[in-house]
């Protein structure tokens, strides 16, 4: 069996994939520069051409972009994606978009093509983790609107697996069915393979690694696998091989952990990762300093994604070459953090602006509000603590249930409602404390 | 067993293949069902191109591994 999804891609001297990611980044910008009005008036304003762009250090010239550019210019025409859209909508197959949880969601056109690229992007990680056409593997998500684990469903296809969708079904019987199908792999958030694991030994007195036959696990959507305490106790309660794997709707997946699991593999010949230093803005191109990611995608032209600030925290890795022989280079610890304080409950990226948004929304509710985030066992727990207005204080249960219903249509996700008297939460003068983190971090 | 990967081989395949569906397409008559299987067949030709045509513009026509 082959080693490489493609070897002669995936082992391409430093030099030589240098002058390709050269090459693809002039072709992504001359293409978003031609047909998407966003691009266009952004790089006029800069007084840009996309000729002026000749080495990788003229890159940095060119304007970076960040997701509140891309909420503003889906405003505009045509519908729903607005000023980036660089494809006659007509070829627009498929609709994704993000959580939504920092703001509005942005929405994500794809032609045929770009999903083909979403897989195949995918099936580089894959093959990489050991995925082969042997493989029955399982997709315990619900098929939805967020991209997730969709293109991993296509990738593990166009390797030659057997795939397995677990979409509607709960947490018992996806694992009954992986055991009852014998599945030997399967894809989820951190959060979630802890917890189908917890569930598994005590509600349904399952021994993993013994009554199963997972042997590699693929985790996204949040960090843990990067984290060694979080992957060691994930690989040993499944008894197999944990990968980390990280994209974004907008970028598509960019990273991953080959099966010698020594840092995230940045796939190179699909983007160009540049890391800066988060206060100067200085370029960091050597390991020991961590900074924020910006990124480039190749190749994917419904919505480009050139030079976009994703605010992920990165640092390069001291290695040179993986053991594995790809020349892709690797980030030590995979993603560590995020540039603002956006953070991941339950594998949704939350920022307490947003619950703030749905807080102040509803009259019936005080100003002050408190957010504490903890884990049980090794499920995420997010409580929110509201103050009622005495005015409405009779009708409790109404509020409440109007409270929930935005949090999950805003945020995504579900809270354990605290309601207080009001005036008894705690109140700021400068620099409010309203969100509380209390997860440990390795 | 050192292998030789001829690039610039399967590119000039890939050309063809490209060529050969972009004509069938233009001697469809606009029959829904070539026309979409064409399109289908056109974006997985592009992901040989990435993986293996594209080499050929940074002037790599082999290589071992």
């Amino acid at each position: 069996m082959e080693k490489y999804w493609n070897p002669v891609l995936e082992t391409l001297p430093r030099e030589q994939l240098q002058q390709l990611q050269l090459k693809k980044f002039q072709n992504i910008l001359k293409w978003s520069y031609e047909h998407s009005p966003f691009y266009r008036s952004l790089y006029k304003d800069a007084g840009l051409e996309p000729g002026d762009i000749r080495t990788l250090d003229d890159i940095r010239k060119v304007p970076k972009t960040e997701k509140s550019m891309l909420r503003e210019a889906q405003g505009k025409e045509p519908f729903p994606y607005g000023s980036i859209l660089s494809v006659p909508i007509e070829q627009v197959t498929e609709y994704r978009q993000t959580s939504g949880t920092t703001g509005q969601p942005v929405y994500h056109p794809e032609t045929w093509q770009d999903w083909e690229w979403s897989a195949e992007s995918w099936a580089y990680a894959l093959y990489a983790q050991g995925y082969r056409d042997y493989d029955r593997v399982f997709l315990p998500f619900g098929y939805s609107v967020n991209i997730a684990f969709w293109a991993g469903h296509y990738a593990a296809e166009k390797i030659g697996c057997e795939v397995v969708p677990g979409g509607v079904l709960n947490t018992e019987a996806r694992i009954l069915k992986m055991k009852e199908i014998k599945a030997t792999a399967f894809m989820a958030t951190p959060t979630y393979i802890l917890g189908m694991a917890d569930v598994a030994k005590k509600k349904l007195g399952i021994d993993l690694p013994k009554d199963l036959n997972i042997k590699k696990i693929t985790s996204a959507g949040e960090p843990g696998a990067c984290i060694p305490a979080t992957k060691k106790r994930m690989e040993e309660m499944w008894g197999a091989k944990v990968y980390d794997q990280v994209g974004a709707t907008e970028i598509g997946h960019w990273g991953y952990e080959c099966q010698a699991q020594a840092g995230l593999h940045v796939l190179e010949a699909f983007h160009l990762v540049e890391i800066e230093d988060v206060e100067t803005g200085a370029s960091i191109t050597e390991p020991g300093k961590r900074g924020s990611m910006v990124i480039t995608t190749f190749d994917r032209f419904a919505h480009p994604c050139v030079r976009f600030d994703s605010k992920d925290i990165v640092e390069w890795s001291p290695i040179e070459r993986c053991e594995c022989g790809r020349t892709f280079r690797l980030l030590k610890g995979g993603v560590v953090g995020r540039a603002d304080d956006i953070t991941k409950v339950k594998g949704v990226l939350l920022a307490p602006t947003a619950i703030e948004e749905v807080v102040r929304d509803i009259p019936e509710l005080g100003d002050e509000y408190e957010v504490v985030v903890i884990k049980k066992g090794d499920i995420d727990d997010i409580t929110l603590k509201v103050e009622i207005s005495p005015a409405f204080k009779h009708d409790a249960s109404t509020v409440e249930q109007k409270l929930a219903q935005q949090l999950r249509l805003k945020t995504g996700l579900r809270y354990s409602l605290e309601f207080h008297d009001y005036g008894t939460l705690p109140r700021y003068d400068v620099k409010a404390k309203r969100f509380k983190d209390l997860r440990a971090k390795e | 067993m050192v292998k030789d990967y001829k690039v610039g081989d399967m590119a000039e395949k890939i050309k063809v293949l490209k060529e050969t569906a972009t004509e069938l397409k233009r001697v469809s008559g606009g029959i829904q069902a070539v026309d979409r299987n064409v399109d289908r067949i056109l974006a997985s030709i592009k992901m040989l191109e990435i993986n293996i045509s594209d080499l050929v513009d940074i002037g790599i026509e082999h290589r071992e591994g």
